[in-house]
């Protein structure tokens, strides 16, 4: 049976060159980074080089990199590394963010600060103006994604970034769904922090790093070692932080001529699935969107069945919403976006990326449409 | 995650649509879920001939009802609704994961709900699980 992967905002398989990059530091270059001698050092060197070529990707120095286990350590050492260094302070963040920023916010209020959680509008964004009257004489960090994973829409961070910058506050970003697909440079955006993810750009799984600017006050949240220059103890995952590096000079070579790419193999799959399925939406912006992501609510249908179906022919695609222990919560992403729980209930995400082909979306096609109909016809009248 | 036995009455659901002039209907919806099942039986002396479903939810949900149409067909209704029970119709299908029970639960109550309408004469059932 064919194979068809649209799930790449979940993880993406690791490039063949990064997975060799990466192999001799699981054996020969074995070393600790922090030991003087000379194993340690080919360790260091690996490092050294991954890191550099993530500043340079970035546009930034790399003494501003800080390498993690991941997205939600990213995100996390960045809220509470900033929040705890200001205690009592003020946040603002947006009600769309990806748990590892919500549930980070939520910890904080616990702890005696306070967060104003943003709405967003019906394509998935957040006003910057809204931005600009949360901001309290105690906003001591702005939060928010530059992109949403379960939908694609692209956030205005630029506009945000230089309200930030006017007030001088802290901006930081969950950058895990655009790092490596879109050009964003931290300084050019008035980005103070960005947490970025390996396995969401053919890197392996377990490492991701954040972009701290330098002269960003911040305690650690992780102590130990001095490691990181202190922003994050513990023995560094060096196979990890050199697959990400390798990842990430892939993406210099292929990044802009991919976005194209898949930006019209998306529209081609939205524009087959409007054709051929009635009761069809698209949730999230019509343009301003991730090149691979296509978010589609097909009215009446209960996504989980709709996943199933599409999985039993091969094809892997998610949905934000799971129907568990008798609760099924529509997506809380869609559900903020004010679409209606008949819609919301059967939003399924297809997110393409360096492998999707043109044959890849016309077989979905193929299969979608019957699909469709036939869950449609099981369903009773006047069900949702 | 789901026995081969669901992945097949999901894929090739037994017994779906509705009834012209059923002796019974009986529906059953999940209000914390929103998932609903509902039952079509034509039944002939004490015996259920014929069961027919309709549902909306999840994977589980569409094979439970399915799998149900099989086990009640040509079993007297007296019998059904002492045996009836979600573990039987989670057994049929090859067992559920813990956090799928509630499709068993549903389609249970909605064919519970057919088999009383038939006894009492009464009107179409809805319950809620």
């Amino acid at each position: 049976m064919r194979r068809v992967y649209l799930d790449h905002n979940a993880s993406t398989p690791v490039h063949p060159e990064v997975l060799a990059a990466m192999m001799p530091y699981f054996s020969e270059r074995f070393g600790n980074a922090s030991s003087i001698h000379g194993f340690g050092r080919e360790a260091r060197e690996g490092i050294d080089v991954a890191r550099e070529t993530i500043a340079h990707f970035l546009g930034v120095t790399p003494d501003e990199i800080v390498f993690t286990s991941g997205g939600t350590e990213s995100d996390n050492l960045a809220v509470k590394g900033v929040a705890g260094a200001r205690p009592g302070g003020h946040i603002i963040s947006t009600v769309v963010e990806h748990h590892a920023l919500l549930r980070t916010c939520q910890a904080l209020e616990k702890s005696g600060h306070s967060v104003t959680y943003l709405p967003v509008d019906g394509d998935g964004l957040v006003d910057p103006d809204d931005v600009r009257r949360a901001i309290r004489p105690d906003t001591v960090l702005i939060s928010i994604q530059t992109a949403n994973s379960e939908t694609g829409t692209l956030m205005p961070i630029q506009e945000i970034g230089r309200i930030a910058a006017e007030r001088s506050i802290p901006f930081h970003c969950d950058g895990v769904q655009t790092f490596g697909k879109l050009p964003i440079t931290p300084r050019e955006t008035g980005i103070t922090l960005m947490s970025m993810s390996a396995h969401k750009i053919y890197g392996p799984k377990g490492i991701g790093a954040l972009y701290i600017a330098k002269g960003t006050r911040m305690v650690s949240v992780q102590h130990g070692g001095d490691h990181e220059r202190r922003r994050r103890a513990g023995t560094e995952h060096v196979p990890g932080i050199v697959g990400f590096g390798k990842a990430v000079e892939l993406r210099t070579r292929y990044m802009a001529e991919e976005a194209v790419r898949v930006t019209g193999l998306r529209d081609r799959l939205w524009e087959g699935v409007r054709r051929s399925v009635a009761d069809v939406r698209l949730n999230g912006h019509p343009t301003r969107r991730l090149p691979g992501t296509l978010n589609m609510s097909f009215r009446g249908i209960e996504a989980e069945s709709i996943i199933l179906g599409l999985d039993l022919k091969g094809i892997g695609t998610s949905a934000g919403s799971a129907c568990t222990s008798g609760s099924l919560e529509p997506s809380y992403v869609i559900t903020a976006m004010g679409i209606p729980v008949d819609w919301a209930l059967g939003a399924v995400r297809t997110s393409l990326g360096a492998s999707t082909t043109v044959e890849d979306i016309d077989y979905v096609l193929d299969i979608l449409s019957p699909l469709v109909q036939k869950i449609r016809a099981m369903s009773p009248a006047g069900a949702v | 995650m789901y026995s081969e036995t669901l992945l097949d009455h999901f894929r090739t659901p037994r017994n779906v649509g509705m009834m012209r002039s059923p002796d019974a209907v009986g529906e059953s919806e999940d209000p914390s879920c929103g998932d609903l099942a509902r039952f079509y039986l034509r039944i002939e002396g004490d015996l259920v001939r014929e069961a027919r479903f309709q549902t909306y939810g999840c994977g589980p949900s569409i094979a439970a009802s399915s799998v149900a149409t099989e086990l009640v067909r040509d079993r007297p209704v007296g019998a059904l609704l002492g045996e009836l029970t979600p573990e039987a119709v989670e057994t049929a299908l090859g067992g559920l994961p813990e956090d799928r029970r509630h499709a068993a639960t549903m389609v249970v109550d909605a064919l519970r709900g057919a088999l009383r309408h038939y006894r009492t004469g009464g009107s179409r059932e809805t319950s809620h699980a």
